[in-house]
């Protein structure tokens, strides 16, 4: 997992965590366990105001219950009169979103500088370099989107059959 | 799925691999991603219902572990990759380069293909967000989609 990944996971910013562990002289491990407990943190401190080291107190606390479908409370005073509660079963919800969301969709960046946008005549020269058959544009080209999409259909229907027996 | 979200009165936008097959890309995707309205509480809940009646369930993590899918985790967690029962399918608030919902309309087109009509979101733009998102897998994809673009202003301009 990248910090970028870590970050997404813990729907937190990275800077954030990081400042955040230096002041907690918590190492940094990029992990799921510790995304899903820097989420706990950074819920607490940023969405209710605990101050940090309570925050990351009640989140130990969390992070040791494994499934709950009840909420359970993090911190009331002696009466009961005002508490803190955490719906578990939501929090595992988005965390699993966000998981789920570093993991395909937050793949790493490409390394370097981007190439620069290509136009007209050298989009045509640049894409024939990379191997781009400009013939199969022009005929997708000549097609109605709604032929071409009929034909995407076609095709993907062919590669999953293809992948089917193929198990 | 598209008839589905069209029947659900669900306001999207098609990004990805499906807009790019739209505007003439030969590369196969099996994914729907689409970009929703996050600003109207009763399109996250058209959505979020949607997705619940086809078992959405996050993609490339532990399966079994329990996850509820209505509004408020969308709220939550506004970009989701999801599989389901119809198939894979990622939901995003906003696209990268290009911004929210609303810029994302200002910069699609309406389709009608597959038996649906739909918006997808512009050749130009569709480049900008393959740029803006920044993965080996998009800019591999940039010569076709930016030779496309020529060659179509080319088509139009004759």
């Amino acid at each position: 997992m990248t910090a970028r990944q870590f970050a997404v996971a813990s729907a937190a910013d990275i800077k954030w965590i990081m400042n955040s562990a230096a002041l907690l002289r918590r190492r940094l491990r990029y992990n799921d366990s510790e995304a899903r407990w820097w989420g706990f943190v950074r819920l607490l401190t940023e969405a209710i105001g605990l101050p940090l080291k309570t925050a990351a107190v009640a989140a130990a606390s969390l992070v040791r219950i494994t499934q709950s479908s009840m909420p359970v409370t993090v911190s009331a005073d002696p009466s009961h009169s005002a508490s803190i509660v955490v719906d578990l079963a939501r929090y595992e919800s988005i965390f699993l979103g966000n998981l789920s969301r570093a993991r395909v969709h937050e793949t790493p960046k490409r390394k370097g500088r981007p190439p620069r946008l290509a136009a007209g005549q050298q989009a045509l020269s640049s894409a024939y370099r990379y191997g781009v058959d400009l013939g199969l544009i022009q005929s997708a080209l000549a097609r109605t989107p709604a032929q071409r999409l009929a034909m995407l259909e076609a095709n993907s229907l062919f590669l999953r059959e293809m992948r089917r027996k193929a198990k | 799925m598209l008839g589905g979200l069209i029947a659900g009165k669900v306001r999207f936008i098609v990004v990805g691999g499906l807009a790019a097959a739209a505007h003439g890309s030969s590369r196969v995707t099996n994914d729907l991603d689409i970009c929703y309205d996050a600003l109207d509480g009763g399109n996250l809940v058209a959505l979020a219902k949607l997705l619940a009646r086809w078992k959405a369930y996050p993609r490339g993590v532990e399966t079994g572990l329990p996850f509820i899918m209505d509004d408020r985790t969308l709220r939550g967690a506004p970009i989701l990759t999801l599989t389901s029962a119809e198939g894979d399918i990622d939901v995003m608030d906003r696209i990268a380069g290009v911004g929210p919902y609303a810029d994302v309309r200002k910069h699609s087109e309406k389709v009608t293909a597959l038996g649906v009509s739909f918006r997808v979101l512009d050749l130009p733009s569709l480049i900008k967000a393959k740029r803006a998102a920044g993965r080996p897998r998009d800019f591999e994809h940039l010569p076709e989609l930016e030779a496309l673009l020529a060659l179509s202003k080319r088509k139009s301009a004759t």
